[in-house]
């Protein structure tokens, strides 16, 4: 196994999370784990993590040691969500904007990151037409940490990479799996490819 | 009493529980996986929040189904397999129209199916209305408190399976207000929450 997915969820459609991935998942590169099947072997394990937005961040805790020895490791982690309970001395606490309007919501592209590289942030910045999904509100970025996509005038840091300095990297999204935002396959598709590409260290 | 709410850890699980809104509506917290250890029938009401993952509640369906049978009451809203942990549910889920919300003048259909139920001294028909999951066959005898735009229940109290009370419902607040996401889950809790304390916790046995 090289890329860990946590699937924190019971049911089905709670995400576009798996059937994005499924080729990935079918060629053994990525194995979705359910969260309360967890061990510590599956962290020791792998050198990519995905968390959804529903995991369970209390439940996360007991790993506290076994993900700080994947970053420590060099290991790479994209997150979703809001975090209430941070699992890294470093990470803060979801900061939500505070009756956000419509343009609060408008998104720019500060970094490059090369999963989103190319990729017009625009084209997550609605569904049919409604902004907000993305994301509406910020996970407080560590020192050292770069912003890629912000939101409205104040540029708050929805998605921002972090390259942890005892090892290991954070991409960290305030939403819902940022491949699943706004109305276009093929960038979903495209965010996707990527993403496993760069927890596998195939994109850099 | 007391209200026991399950804590399944979400962030909007956390977010609706533990924030200062409403958490003076629940008096103990507890993890699904910690349930065994909890004697219930301390409690008045188990609420157990939208989007809880069904598979850490069954193995402790046989002891929710004894604190039902001993009179229990047991406050479950949507987004999850309640039928894999609590008797009595027939539930169909629907496509969810996200959207309709977005034709002018559209109706979305929801509608109170029993004004004169206390609940609804808290809540109006816009407080219920956001999106829906599906709706429930209860079974006879069970009071329909709110339905869709065909008629279905999605919103109901079960006093006949059980020698307990169950309260269902297909909407998702905790899940939309925890996400910062949706102004009516918001006023629905805000109405739900106080009846559930006053109404349900107080001396109000069935």
């Amino acid at each position: 196994m090289s890329i860990l997915m946590i699937q924190s969820h019971y049911q089905e459609p709670f995400a576009d999370t798996a059937p994005l991935f499924a080729d990935i998942i079918a060629s053994g590169l990525m194995k979705v784990v359910r969260e309360k099947e967890l061990t510590d072997e599956h962290f020791a394990a792998a050198r990519g993590l995905i968390t959804t937005t529903h995991l369970d961040q209390i439940g996360l805790q007991r790993f506290a040691s076994a993900i700080t020895a994947f970053l420590d490791r060099g290991g790479r982690w994209i997150y979703h969500g809001h975090i209430l309970r941070p699992i890294l001395p470093e990470l803060g606490v979801y900061q939500p904007i505070p009756n956000p309007k419509r343009a609060d919501f408008d998104q720019t592209r500060l970094f490059e990151h090369p999963i989103f590289a190319g990729i017009d942030q625009k084209k997550l910045e609605t569904n049919r037409g409604v902004a907000g999904f993305y994301g509406r509100g910020h996970n407080p970025p560590p020192a050292g940490a770069i912003v890629i996509n912000a939101l409205g005038p104040t540029q708050i840091p929805v998605d921002w990479i972090w390259a942890r300095p005892e090892g290991g990297e954070l991409l960290c999204h305030a939403g819902n799996e940022f491949w699943g935002c706004g109305d276009d396959p093929e960038v979903k598709k495209l965010l996707a490819r990527r993403a496993a590409a760069w927890l596998s260290g195939e994109l850099n | 009493m007391s209200i026991l709410a399950i804590h399944p850890g979400a962030y909007y699980h956390i977010e609706t529980l533990e924030s200062p809104r409403y958490a003076h509506h629940f008096d103990v917290l507890v993890r699904p996986e910690d349930l065994a250890s909890v004697e219930l029938s301390e409690h008045a009401v188990v609420f157990i929040p939208c989007r809880t993952p069904a598979d850490r509640l069954a193995p402790h369906a046989q002891q929710l189904r004894a604190y039902l049978d001993q009179g229990g009451t047991i406050v479950a809203t949507g987004e999850t397999s309640w039928e894999i942990f609590l008797p009595g549910i027939t539930f169909t889920p629907q496509l969810t129209n996200w959207w309709w919300w977005l034709t002018p003048d559209a109706d979305f259909g929801v509608r109170i199916a029993s004004p004169d139920h206390p609940l609804f001294r808290r809540l109006g028909q816009n407080d219920l209305t956001w999106h829906l999951h599906g709706w429930f066959d209860p079974p006879a005898g069970a009071e329909v408190l709110a339905v869709n735009g065909e008629g279905k229940p999605i919103l109901y109290v079960d006093e006949v399976t059980t020698s307990g009370r169950m309260i269902i419902t297909s909407l998702d607040p905790c899940f939309h207000h925890g996400s910062h996401f949706m102004p009516a889950t918001t006023r629905f809790l805000d109405g739900f929450l106080p009846w559930m304390r006053e109404e349900l916790d107080g001396a109000q046995v069935r």
